[in-house]
This record gives structure tokens, C-alpha cells and sequence, in this order.
């Protein structure tokens, strides 16, 4: 297999995209989604400081994953798999938020 | 010793290096204008020392000081307050409001005032937002370029902090990688084989700086990403899923004070006595003071200390605006020990290597520097081996362009820098455009001359000039001689002044012997990188 290959081509370019950008955004979702779930410690601020303060390595862990996962698919699912899931847990929660708020509008009319 | 597969090892080899290669220029400029910020502080009192040392920035008096400012700013401006030493150990004090732009990011917009805390006179008063405030401060001039320059590379928010960050993560691969591409670790340690040919003793160099630079390469690169990717995307993106997009919000919750509002006008308490109280309870040094609602019932003092002795991590003192009754001893994130608030606290001493005053501070320097040696040299070798492709000669000469080029025009804007500060003129635009225009004349030299290696003497000899020069410039515009300055024990004065000239003259010795790598042969290239 040469690098003018299609396939091959094709499989670095996947490659790339998930190591870069996919893994990028699904480190930012983790670190948002993880505000949520983290547990809040004994200041209450761990949920909150933990993500941000940990971000190059979920990053980090992230990107030799997806680099180093000899199946591309396998790869592709668990990146995606976890973006998805993140993505989830926080669109639930904007939208409990926004129900709370609005109830607690029409309570006050 | 790692053991992983070949065809592992191939791939972390191959992003090792192309993570250095994509990015290394930048990333060298990062790591070196770093170098030079770990002394940020110590640039400002060179630069811009008061007539007599300021044994202690906060002493008695400093409560009339603040008060007396307090009365001539409008009351718009009490929402927050926040006092410190700077260049020089000036007082500098901030009464500001907190308010969005015009793009909705938040911003502080107040009146600022430099004290001189020997005389405890107003020295300059600027208005505005932090923004422009920022903009007229001529003392801390000097170390401010380097510091911007360091962390958004003089871009704007959020682009520079940013590119920075993802500066950090490329630095954050090679160093892991580097870990696992050195397989031999220990054997490389101590491994500097003595060549005839100049490139392996240079790739044996490279490695050995590079091994053992990696757990400090590593530390810098996570801790300098977290502090740009933090403020430039961490706290907007966790405020927008958590507090609906409110930062403001966001930091009151993780500081933990309480803001239980009650505007009641009430008297300012006295600070030197709070002052006082602080130093009482503990041996580390008042660092900064933060004051929330100036003259109003619910007024909060807060008291940051340096770290204390043999610890990273010190708790900071909170009392009461309007009694000045202390009130409670909290960490700097939270209201009791966590574990987030630990690990928020560890990032400063780790990246700024400030926890053990001038002696962490020459520890940084040094691996910080062996860290730029280390960015540099592994690009000069990746091109040397590609040196026939043509595509690669053109990051051959950006390499020697950045790598030589780049230390004289940090060094230039001096330049501009005193003569204009002592002719009483705005600076900051100056030292930019002088920083360029030498940058500029950097890329003609290193396009400009066929011989890289004559490119590379030229501008380092430069770089030598333009240090070895630099304490004559400030003396000639006006800065303390040095008897006065031994006289008046201003050391930082004299040490850095020596420290340029020695440096200048390494620098001019350095060219002078510099020799022409580029004679060895491609086989030798080839082994040199591949050995």
C-alpha cells in the first residue's frame, strides 16, 4: 500500500479529523458534561474546577487514543460514543434549567 | 524501559516529530518569551526602580493612602478594589466595576493609581478600562511586552490565549511522546558521545537536554495550556452549560465569599490594622489585597499571601470591609480545602516556578531555556536532514529567522522603551513597532544571506550588542548609576545589569566561533537524527 492509495489516503485524512478537531470538541463536551456529574466535594466547587483545571488531560488522553487505536472504527464509536453522551447530559440539564425558570416565571405572575 | 511495538513506536515517533515541526516555531517563541517572563518582576524593578528600596510595600500609612485615593473616584468605581506590589515595588491600587464590551465579553472599567510606598505620594493616576489603564503604564513596561508576548503572543482575545493553548497541547504530545521515543531514558541521561562531526554531538546534546527536560517540559506545557484554554474557553463554556452563560456568576461560586448584599453606607476599616492582624497569623508575606464593596455594610477584605515557607499552597485571610474584624481563613478557591481548589492552587507555582523566590525563579529560567535549546536544535536537525528537499529549506532559514532572530528583537524594544519613558511619552505602540521592524530586518538577514550559518552568526552577534548595550541605555536615560544603586541597595539593578552585559558577551563570543555544520555529509545527517 502506497501513500497515493485512496484507501489509505481516505483512512489518514479519518484519522487526522478524529485526532484533531473530533477529539478537541469531544474534550470540550467532556469538560462541560463533567461540571454535571462530577461529584461537588466538601467545597462544593470540584464539579466545577476539576474539568477546566483537567482539561489538557482529558485532552491528552483522548488524542493518543484516538491516534494510537489500531481500529479506526473502534476509535471513531468511542470518541463519538463519549461526545454523544456528554452532548446529552447537558442538553437534559439546559433544559430542566429552562423549564425550572419558566415555571418559576409564571409562579411569579 | 518503555516496550511497545514497532509499529507504535513508529507512530509516536512520527507525531513526536511533527508536533515539534508544525508548531515548534511557535511553541519556540512561547517557551522563550516565557524564559524572560519567569523575571517579569525583576525586569520592572531593573527598569523602573523607585529612588530607595521598599523594604516593605505595605506598611504603615498605607490605610490613609488607599482612603485619601478612594475619595477622589467616583463611587461607581467602589464595586471592587484590588491593591499590589509592582515594578519597583510601586503600590499599585484599582478601584473598578465590573461591565461587558461591546461583544459581551466582561471587562473592569475604573481609576488606577501607582503609589511610591516610601514617601506614600501618588506617583501617576490613569482612568479607564483595564484595558486602557494597561495601555499608559510605562513602569511595568518591559516585563508586560514579555508576558503578552508569552501568553497571547500580542494577539487578541480570544485568538492569542488560544493559539497559545493549543501551543501548550502540541508541547504537552511532544513531551509525552518524547518520554516513549527515548526509550532509553536512563542511558540518555548521561550519553554525549564525542564526535568528530558536529551533528551527532548536536543530536546527542539535543537529547540529553530534551530527556532531561521532559518532566519539567511536560509540567510547563499542561499547566501553561490550562491557564489559556481556562480563561479563554474553560470558565465561558462551563458558566454557559452551569450558570447560563453568567462568568461573573461562575467565579463567585468557586471563590466562596459569600455575597450576601446589604448596601448599607458604612465606614471603611482600617487597613493598616487589618494589616497588622494578617501578619499576626501567619510568617508568609501579604502578597495582594482585594477589597468587594468599598464603604458598604457587606465590604469584604481579602488578603493573599505569598506561599509559605517549604509549601505551595497557603490559605488566604478574609475580613469584614466595615469592622475590620477578621472574619475566616479560607483557600484561594472555595471556603474549606478541596480538592479542585488544591489542584486550581498547584498550576501558579508550577508554571511560574515562583514559590521559592529567586532560586525557583533561576531553576525555571534554566529549563526553561533548555527547553527553547531543545525546540530549537530538534528543528535545526529535522532540516538539516531534509536540507535537499526544497520544501524544507524555507523552514531551514524560518528556523534560524525565529531561533536567532527571535532574542534580538525581545531585546530591541529597550530600545525604544527608555528613551521614550524618560522623554515622558506613551510606549507600548513603540516597543511593538520596534519589536517588528527588527523582526523584519531578522527575516532579511536569514533570506538575504546564501550561508545559514553566517545568517546565524549576524544575529547572534547582534543579540549580543543589543544586551551588552543595554545597561549603558539605561543609564543614559536617566537610571541609577551604580554607585548610587549599590549604594541604595538596589541589587536587582546591578545583578541584572551584569547579567546582560555577561550575557551579551556570550552571546558575541558565541558568534564569533560559531563553525560550519552544514560541511557534513547527508550520511552523517541521516545517522545523526536516526542514531
Amino acid at each position: 500500500m502506497s501513500v497515493s492509495d485512496p484507501a489509505v489516503r481516505r483512512r489518514f485524512w479519518s484519522r487526522f479529523a478524529l485526532a484533531g478537531p473530533v477529539v478537541f470538541l469531544c474534550a470540550a463536551l467532556v469538560m462541560c458534561g463533567g461540571a454535571l456529574w462530577l461529584p461537588k466535594g466538601a467545597a462544593q466547587i470540584d464539579n466545577l474546577v476539576m474539568p477546566i483545571v483537567l482539561f489538557p488531560a482529558i485532552w491528552a488522553g483522548l488524542f493518543f487514543y484516538a491516534y494510537l487505536d489500531r481500529s479506526l472504527a473502534r476509535a471513531w464509536a468511542v470518541i463519538g460514543g463519549l461526545s454523544l453522551v456528554h452532548l446529552a447530559v447537558i442538553g437534559l440539564y439546559v433544559m430542566q434549567t429552562m423549564q425550572a425558570a419558566k415555571a418559576a416565571g409564571a409562579g411569579a405572575s | 524501559m518503555i516496550k511497545l511495538s514497532q509499529e507504535r513506536n513508529k507512530s509516536l515517533l512520527a507525531v513526536h516529530g511533527w508536533s515539534a515541526v508544525f508548531l515548534g516555531l511557535l511553541l519556540y517563541a512561547v517557551i522563550l518569551t516565557g524564559v524572560a517572563s519567569v523575571f517579569a518582576k525583576e525586569l520592572g524593578d531593573w527598569s523602573s526602580p523607585l529612588a530607595q528600596p521598599v523594604a516593605d510595600p505595605f506598611r504603615p500609612g498605607t490605610d490613609r493612602m488607599l482612603r485619601e485615593f478612594a475619595a477622589t473616584v467616583d463611587p461607581q468605581y467602589h464595586e471592587e478594589m484590588f491593591v499590589f506590589p509592582r515594578a519597583g515595588d510601586r503600590l499599585y491600587a484599582f478601584f473598578h466595576k465590573h461591565e461587558t464590551d461591546e461583544d459581551g465579553k466582561p471587562r473592569e472599567r475604573g481609576v488606577a493609581a501607582e503609589f511610591d510606598p516610601n514617601t506614600q505620594t501618588l506617583i501617576e493616576r490613569r482612568e479607564g478600562t483595564d484595558e486602557d489603564v494597561d495601555a499608559g503604564d510605562r513602569a511595568n513596561a518591559l516585563g508586560d511586552f514579555m508576558v503578552e508576548l508569552h501568553v497571547r503572543l500580542h494577539l487578541p482575545n480570544p485568538w492569542g490565549l488560544l493559539l497559545t493553548g493549543v501551543l501548550g497541547l502540541a508541547m504537552l504530545v511532544a513531551a509525552i511522546t518524547g518520554f516513549v521515543v527515548h526509550r532509553h531514558l536512563i542511558k540518555e541521561l548521561f550519553t554525549l558521545r564525542r564526535h568528530k562531526e558536529k551533528l551527532l554531538s548536536a543530536r546527542d546534546t539535543h537529547v540529553i537536554a530534551g530527556t532531561w527536560n521532559l518532566p519539567f517540559a511536560f509540567i510547563l506545557a499542561f499547566t501553561g495550556s490550562y491557564f489559556s484554554f481556562g480563561s479563554a474557553f474553560g470558565i465561558p463554556a462551563v458558566a454557559m452549560v452551569v450558570f447560563g452563560g453568567d462568568q461573573e456568576k461562575m467565579i463567585e461560586t468557586v471563590i466562596g465569599n459569600p455575597p450576601k448584599e446589604d448596601k448599607t453606607p458604612a465606614p471603611v476599616a482600617d487597613f493598616d490594622r487589618m494589616i497588622a492582624d494578617v501578619r499576626g497569623r501567619t510568617d508568609a508575606a501579604l502578597n495582594f489585597i482585594t477589597v468587594q464593596h468599598w464603604g458598604r455594610a457587606d465590604s469584604l477584605v481579602t488578603m493573599f499571601m505569598q506561599y509559605p515557607e517549604g509549601k505551595l499552597l497557603g490559605p488566604t485571610y478574609v475580613y469584614s470591609g466595615a469592622t475590620g474584624e477578621f472574619r475566616y481563613a479560607k483557600p484561594s478557591l472555595g471556603l474549606q480545602p478541596s480538592t479542585g481548589g488544591a489542584l486550581f492552587e498547584l498550576m501558579g507555582p508550577l508554571h511560574f516556578g515562583n514559590f521559592a523566590g529567586v532560586f525557583s525563579k533561576a531553576a525555571w529560567f534554566a529549563l526553561g531555556f533548555a527547553g527553547a535549546y531543545v525546540t530549537i536544535t530538534g528543528l535545526m536537525l529535522w532540516t538539516l536532514r531534509r536540507r535537499e528537499q526544497r520544501g524544507w529549506r524555507h523552514l531551514a532559514r524560518a528556523t534560524v529567522w525565529v531561533g536567532y532572530g527571535l532574542p534580538l528583537a525581545l531585546a530591541a524594544p529597550a530600545y525604544a522603551f527608555f528613551p521614550l519613558r524618560a522623554a515622558g511619552e506613551l510606549v507600548h505602540g513603540p516597543m511593538m513597532t520596534v519589536f517588528l521592524l527588527v523582526a523584519l530586518a531578522a527575516a532579511g538577514i536569514a533570506w538575504g544571506l546564501r550561508s545559514l550559518t553566517l545568517a546565524r552568526r549576524i544575529l547572534l552577534g547582534l543579540t549580543g550588542l543589543a544586551l551588552l548595550l543595554l545597561p549603558a541605555l539605561r543609564l543614559l536615560s536617566g537610571g541609577a548609576g551604580w554607585p548610587l544603586a549599590f549604594e541604595s541597595g538596589l541589587h536587582t539593578v546591578l545583578a541584572l545589569d551584569i547579567a546582560f552585559a555577561v550575557g551579551g558577551l556570550l552571546c558575541l563570543l558565541s558568534a564569533s566561533r560559531r563553525h560550519a555544520e552544514n560541511a557534513a555529509a547527508d550520511e552523517e545527517l541521516d545517522e545523526a537524527v536516526e542514531a
